[in-house]
Order: structure tokens, then C-alpha cells, then sequence
């Protein structure tokens, strides 16, 4: 959850390879602000460029994330409602559901954005922090407006800074500014057809380095776990933090 | 008809944006009610006030406390902790007297209600850290 009043400004891409078609790139802007300390809003432009076919505006997401209990606990749940108005040519991959597959992709840009997806993506975040490793399990559920049934997926993750106590000394390069982790996520069929069955998943290590200014960069790269995935999928960020964002915007109004 | 969707959709996302910022305003008026606050530290379960600091006395702590501090609460509560807008002074007896693990207790989970996040996604041990500084700040 983002910090109340505090907003971060995202810029993430994915690089994919894909067997049947060309590679690709797709960044995306994120905005993401803490309304209050339960309620977390977060705005998104996806784009994406393909090797030998075009770069195009693919759409953009939603999401709200919201802290229904109060209090920590062993595991702590966050609810997760996004609405992504995106064309069939969005790449960005945050997130694998249903059958999605590398085989997805194999058509032209021209063919892919005359699809438009209307959907509403919920999940299930169940996250804990235990003797400094942060473990938790994303469940998803995507359902496309357009009289699509339900699809499934799920992602788990750990990680951990380096160095659980901070040194004395404000450093940039110090072990307590790196996080590492790796995450899993995949498909997990429909609500007509359950099943891991056609679906695709991915294993991806991470490395964060946070720096004391308010600036992260994040790398991740993805490798396929079968022959629906993408062969290789990088995942690379760079976010910036501006605390009391909320209070500097309503000053230009008092 | 197809062609406004898009604008009354991003005309929502405006408002609702809009709606949040106003939201988080609200939010930090409450959180200038001290009482609030400190009524939630004094929530802290029974068993937390045994809980030892375990840099308590390490000058590298305190200072590495005082580095996180800054780092994560002063844009907040101030560069001396004397409070700033709408949050509390963290000299104010009523923290002081609190005790340290009353205090990593409150860090860990906040008062989402009233502005204060909860800093669980920082070790358990940096928490440490900054009770340790605010300790020193009596």
C-alpha cells in the first residue's frame, strides 16, 4: 500500500520472446496514489512496440487496492478491483489468466488492437512478513464484460532486503537498499474449465534497489515454465516516490 | 454513442481521482486529533510492554534510527519531530512515556484510520531502530 497522500510515479516495460512471432516491448506509466492509509489508487497507460510491425497505445487500467483489516496479522489480506479498457494488442503481461499463452501474440499489431477488452480483474493478496522475508500469494479472477466466463490465475512471491537493519551512515550502494526475491505466476484455466492444462506459467528471480531519495529500480527476469510461455519475459522499473503529493496539490487551491 | 465511452470513463477516473485527493484531505484533519493517536498506541496488547529493545543503548542504532527517521517520517512529523500539520509531536509525553514496545508495536501496524501508515514492510529490526532514536528524543 502506498503511503497516505503520497504518490508514485512508475515506469516499467516488459521485453518478451515469443516462438511464433516477433519480440517485443511493452512499457507502461504507472501513478499510483495513497488516498488514505487503507485505500491505495493507481492509474496506468500501457503501450507497446513490436519488432518489425509497430508501436502502439494499447489502453489503460484502474486499480484500487484496499486494506480491510485494520490491524496487522500472521497473514494480511488486501482487496484488488481493477477496470482495464485495453485492445487485444496490450502486452504489458502484468498479470497471467485463463489460458493466456505466448500464441496470443503471433499476429500483427493491426489484427490484435481491433479487439477491445472492458474488464474487471479482482484479486486476493495475502501477504505476510516473517524474520524479514515477505511472502505472499496473489488469486486472481478476470472477467471480461463482453459475456467472457471468469479466468484464473495466481502469482506467489518472496523477498527479502539483503540486510534486515539499516547502518548508520546514509549510504546509496549499502546491502539494506537491495531486495531480492523471486515470484511465480501462471494460469489456471476458466470457470468453465478449471485446469493448468493449456495454461502458461513463468518463474522470474528479482532484484530491487531502493535508494534513500525515493527512487527504485526494479529487474525481473521471467523465464517459461512450459511450451505456452514466452521463452524469456524481462520485467524492468523505475519508480520515483513524491511524499505529500495530496497536501502540495490542495495548497495550490488554498 | 461508442465513440463517448471513453471520455465519460476517463471523466470518472478524473473524479474518483479527484475524490481520493479530497478523501486523503479529510483524513489528515482527523489524524490532528492526537488523542486518536495515542489512544491507539495505548491499544497496544498487554504483552507488548515486556518486549525489550534490542539496540536499546547502541549509539549505531540510535543513529541508523534517526537516518530511517528522516528517511520515512519527518515529511510527516517534522526534521525534529515536533510535529508538522496535522501530525503529532513525537516528544509529547504521552509517546515518550510509552514504551518501546509499545511504540514498535504501533510503528508495525498504525492507524490507518487516522493517516498514520503501518510500516510492517520494514524489518522488524529497522522498526527497532526507530524507537530507539525517538527514545532519545525525551
Amino acid at each position: 500500500m502506498e503511503e497516505p497522500g503520497s504518490l508514485e510515479v512508475e515506469f516499467n516495460s516488459a521485453y518478451g520472446t515469443q516462438k511464433m512471432g516477433n519480440a517485443f516491448v511493452a512499457p507502461w506509466v504507472e501513478l499510483e496514489y495513497g488516498a488514505t492509509g487503507w485505500w491505495t489508487t493507481e492509474f496506468y497507460l500501457d503501450t507497446q512496440s513490436t519488432f518489425n510491425d509497430s508501436t502502439l497505445f494499447t489502453g489503460f487500467r484502474w486499480e484500487n487496492r484496499f486494506r480491510p483489516l485494520m490491524r496487522e496479522h500472521w497473514i494480511n489480506p488486501v482487496l484488488y478491483v481493477e477496470y482495464e479498457n485495453t485492445n487485444g494488442a496490450d502486452k504489458t503481461l502484468k498479470e497471467v489468466v485463463g489460458f493466456d499463452n505466448q500464441f496470443d501474440f503471433s499476429e500483427p499489431n493491426s489484427e490484435l488492437r481491433k479487439e477491445h477488452n472492458h474488464e474487471i480483474e479482482t484479486k486476493l493478496i495475502l501477504s505476510s512478513d516473517y524474520r524479514g522475508w515477505n511472502i505472499s500469494e496473489n488469486f486472481i479472477g478476470e472477467k471480461n464484460l463482453g459475456h467472457q466466463p471468469w479466468e484464473f490465475g495466481y502469482a506467489v512471491g518472496v523477498s527479502r532486503p539483503l540486510r534486515l537493519a539499516a547502518t548508520s551512515e546514509r549510504c546509496n550502494f549499502c546491502s539494506e537498499n537491495f531486495v531480492v526475491g523471486a515470484e511465480m505466476y501462471g494460469g489456471l484455466g476458466t470457470a468453465a474449465r478449471l485446469s493448468l492444462s493449456g495454461t502458461s506459467h513463468y518463474l522470474a528471480p528479482l532484484v530491487a534497489w531502493e535508494l534513500p531519495n525515493g527512487v527504485s529500480f526494479t529487474v525481473s527476469p521471467g523465464f517459461g515454465l512450459n511450451d505456452n510461455s514466452h521463452r524469456f519475459l524481462l520485467r524492468w522499473g523505475v519508480s520515483y516516490e513524491i511524499s505529500g503529493f495530496g497536501r502540495k496539490v490542495r495548497s495550490l487551491f488554498q | 454513442m461508442m465513440r463517448s465511452r471513453p471520455l465519460i470513463t476517463a471523466m470518472l477516473l478524473v473524479a474518483s481521482l479527484a475524490f481520493a485527493i479530497v478523501g486523503a484531505a479529510g483524513e489528515r484533519e482527523r489524524a490532528t486529533d492526537d488523542r486518536g493517536v495515542l489512544l491507539v498506541i495505548a491499544q497496544a496488547p498487554a504483552k507488548t510492554r515486556g518486549w525489550k529493545n534490542p539496540y536499546e543503548g547502541n549509539s549505531d542504532a540510535l543513529l541508523a534510527g534517526k537516518k530511517l527517521y528522516l528517511q520515512h517520517c519527518a515529511d510527516c512529523h517534522g526534521q525534529n519531530a515536533r510535529g508538522m500539520r496535522n501530525a503529532i509531536s513525537l516528544r509529547t509525553p504521552q509517546v515518550q512515556n510509552a514504551t518501546a514496545g509499545e511504540l514498535v508495536w504501533f510503528l508495525r501496524n498504525g492507524n490507518l484510520f487516522y493517516g498514520m501508515p503501518a510500516w510492517s514492510g520494514l524489518p522488524e529490526q529497522r522498526r527497532w531502530q526507530i524507537v530507539t532514536y525517538l527514545k532519545s528524543l525525551r
